[in-house]
């Protein structure tokens, strides 16, 4: 099983002291923060991909390049790639580009974009959202996988003769993942594909994840990629720890209070009470995580969101220590007690090529 | 049948759930129906945090339930500065657009004086026509006068009678499409 981290990319001031980092500091601590996650033992790094203030990973691959080139081990993902309004061509390019150069420690998580004027920035329309992410994610599909592609679609110029480079590393696309928190649609596209399935799972009652992780999995079924068992399922989750629970609450609830998104709103302990979001002990935070398995079934890979609402770097690094130290080496060894021989890790670079290999010599 | 009463008055006794009663009651005496009685008031707080978390707490996601399992609405708010309540359009706010889809819906508002009682037409009617619900074409207003004045029982029983005639063919309508579209038919239909 995966563990990681996902970044919002957030500009927020911090509450307690009212300041506000600059975009550069805070494109400098994305950074810091996935290289520390490689150093805690961590296995993924995904930034998100945004084009409107207060967010500043606006280029994810430019940022992930950057950060490959300072690791080793780390897999280098995007929460998410907005395959609606960006050219598919150029999704193709970027990612098989960060591919070679981050030696196959790529893969990519699909998403729509919920900021309806991002769509028109980009000469696109919201409404066909769904649709969008069906025809680009087509398309990027067989830029990777054929060297020479003749296209035609219902949004974008047509292609005669294109050939996307450089080609995927090892003729191997990175394995993608799809992400949507409500649109049985996307849960569908993941399964038609063999693709996996992420669900953000943050800021919602787990009986909605429940429903779309079941639907994904009998969908992966029905399209004959295995058991629903057998599905490859990611989730969010939300920490913030400290050795003591009381320290841990009277420390973030300034940070949960104003929050983006659900700030103002619901109070720390309904939140936590009603969502995936723990504040307390390492050990609080293990027990909470380790009962997504019971409505998730046995996954493949975990994120948790650490650097959101202005809390400050050197206070995510304080948690990403925890979180490898005490919090993850006990996941790994609880989620691998009684999880099903046939219940597969999530793809990896590795993996793929070695699959693909082994069909080529089959045939 | 199911029938959902949504009641946005604030007072407690209010006349808003006054009506409601009424309205709910004379609806019994032409077809059997279950009643439940949603007071919009108690959901108040659930309501505010479902606009900034996303999500209902558990006594208004009991509530939006009962709504989608219902074979019919009765709806009454209060008159406040010449339109629905705040509130009362909140709860639909947060409601999924398509629960009403179909549904048989009577609209009834209560207020200080006859004046407001347009508000029916110029307000409640256009927000359920909009939330595709099928409204009754009677709808019930009462003003302060009216409790004690001739007419208001007469409409009553003419609004409920409308809205009983349209429950039983509901069960139909509701037939909420949960299936999922092939991912191939997609596809397809965006002509590959």
């Amino acid at each position: 099983m995966q563990f990681g981290i996902f970044s919002v990319g957030d500009v927020t001031t911090d509450p307690t002291t009212g300041r506000t980092p600059t975009e550069g500091e805070r494109i400098k601590a994305m950074v810091a923060i996935a290289q520390k996650a490689e150093e805690v033992g961590l296995d993924v790094f995904a930034t998100g991909e945004h084009h409107n203030p207060p967010f500043v990973p606006s280029s994810p691959t430019t940022m992930l390049g950057y950060i490959a080139a300072r690791t080793e081990r780390l897999i280098l993902s995007t929460s998410t790639t907005l395959i609606t309004t960006n050219d598919p061509v150029k999704i193709a390019e970027d990612y098989a580009m960060l591919q070679h150069l981050a030696d196959g420690r790529v893969d990519l998580m699909m998403g729509r974009g919920n900021t309806g004027p991002v769509y028109p920035w980009f000469g696109q329309d919201i409404r066909e959202g769904i649709n969008l992410a069906v025809e680009n994610y087509a398309l990027l599909r067989r830029l990777w996988r054929e060297d020479v592609v003749d296209w035609e679609g219902k949004f974008r110029t047509p292609l005669q003769g294109f050939t996307s480079t450089p080609r995927p590393l090892d003729g191997v696309p990175p394995f993608v993942w799809h992400g949507s928190i409500r649109s049985p649609e996307i849960a569908e596209q993941a399964a038609y594909y063999g693709d996996g399935f992420f669900h953000n799972h943050i800021f919602w009652p787990a009986d909605h994840t429940k429903r779309m992780i079941e639907l994904y999995r009998t969908r992966y079924a029905h399209h004959g990629y295995g058991t629903p068992e057998q599905a490859i399922v990611g989730l969010g989750g939300q920490v913030f720890m400290r050795k003591n629970s009381q320290d841990a609450v009277r420390e973030f609830r300034p940070y949960f209070d104003n929050a983006p998104v659900y700030g103002h709103g619901p109070s720390l302990e309904d939140f936590t009470e009603q969502t995936p979001l723990t504040v307390g002990s390492p050990q609080q935070v293990i027990e909470k995580t380790l009962s997504f398995r019971e409505y998730a079934g046995d996954y493949q890979r975990q994120l948790f969101l650490m650097d959101h609402a202005g809390l400050p770097l050197k206070t995510v690094l304080e948690q990403l220590d925890l979180l490898g130290e005490e919090v993850v080496p006990v996941l790994r060894e609880e989620f691998a007690k009684n999880r099903p021989a046939d219940v597969p890790d999530a793809p990896t670079h590795q993996s793929l090529t070695a699959a693909a290999r082994k069909k080529e010599a089959v045939a | 049948m199911k029938l959902v009463v949504i009641s946005a008055g604030l007072s407690v006794p209010s006349s808003t759930r006054l009506l409601a009663d009424r309205l709910a009651a004379a609806v019994h005496g032409h077809t059997p129906v279950d009643v439940r009685v949603v007071e919009v008031r108690d959901l108040a707080v659930e309501i505010a945090h479902q606009f900034t978390s996303g999500f209902p707490g558990k006594a208004l996601a009991a509530a939006q339930d009962a709504v989608a399992e219902a074979d019919g609405l009765i709806v009454v708010t209060p008159v406040f500065s010449a339109s629905y309540s705040g509130l009362f359009k909140s709860f639909f706010d947060v409601l999924d657009k398509d629960a009403l889809a179909g549904k048989p819906v009577l609209i009834a508002a209560t207020g200080g004086s006859a004046r407001h009682s347009l508000v029916l037409e110029h307000a409640l009617r256009p927000l359920f026509a909009y939330l595709r619900a099928v409204v009754v074409p009677t709808a019930v207003y009462a003003a302060s006068e009216d409790w004690g004045a001739e007419g208001l029982p007469e409409r009553i029983e003419r609004a409920a009678g409308e809205l009983a005639a349209l429950m039983p063919g509901t069960a139909d309508r509701r037939a909420v499409d949960d299936g999922v579209v092939p991912f191939a038919e997609r596809l397809a239909a965006l002509g590959r």
